[in-house]
């Protein structure tokens, strides 16, 4: 077994993806069919931004790894200059 | 390249299927609560897939095998080995 952080680690990764499952599930799925009355609807957002907030998501994440791919590009190419 | 062809078909069918229920294409009337649950679905994939891909990883973290001994006797050998070829003048 895995020691210390790794195990904490390890679990609380399952735990986060275990949470946005759970809640993303309930909000695409469950709440059409729950009356629209019930108290429930005060803990979810309006649900154009169940669309909205994981394209958010997905543009940034795809933004930051372009840039780290070019600042890594940039950095070798400035190291091979200098050894020239 | 036969699994990405596969791939490509599955995500093709699932995917007109989609358009042709949401579009209305077909002449079915859903009741109001089907085609709310309908239109969020590609994005609802695409998140469940992504935190399947994260509890798949947090698993294997949390599980991996650690060989404690064999950890302890490697670094000793390597300091043994420094010591040594330090001894016969090699410079760090």
């Amino acid at each position: 077994m895995a020691t210390g952080t790794d195990q904490v680690v390890g679990l609380g990764l399952v735990a986060v993806s275990l949470i946005i499952f759970t809640y993303y599930t309930a909000w695409v799925i469950l709440l059409p069919f729950i009356d629209s009355q019930h108290v429930i609807h005060k803990y979810f957002l309006p649900r154009a931004y169940a669309v909205a907030i994981p394209l958010a998501a997905g543009l940034l994440l795809l933004l930051f790894v372009g840039l780290f791919i070019t600042y890594v590009m940039l950095k070798s190419k400035r190291v091979t200059k200098k050894t020239q | 390249m036969m699994k990405l062809v596969q791939w490509l078909w599955g995500l093709a069918i699932l995917g007109s299927t989609w358009v042709a229920l949401t579009t209305g294409a077909l002449g079915l009337e859903l009741p109001l609560s089907c085609q709310e649950v309908l239109w969020p679905l590609p994005a609802y994939m695409l998140v469940s897939t992504g935190c399947y891909a994260l509890d798949t990883v947090g698993c294997h973290v949390a599980t991996f095998h650690d060989c404690e001994d064999a950890t302890r006797k490697l670094q000793s050998q390597i300091q043994e080995a420094q010591a040594d070829l330090a001894r016969s003048g090699l410079r760090f």
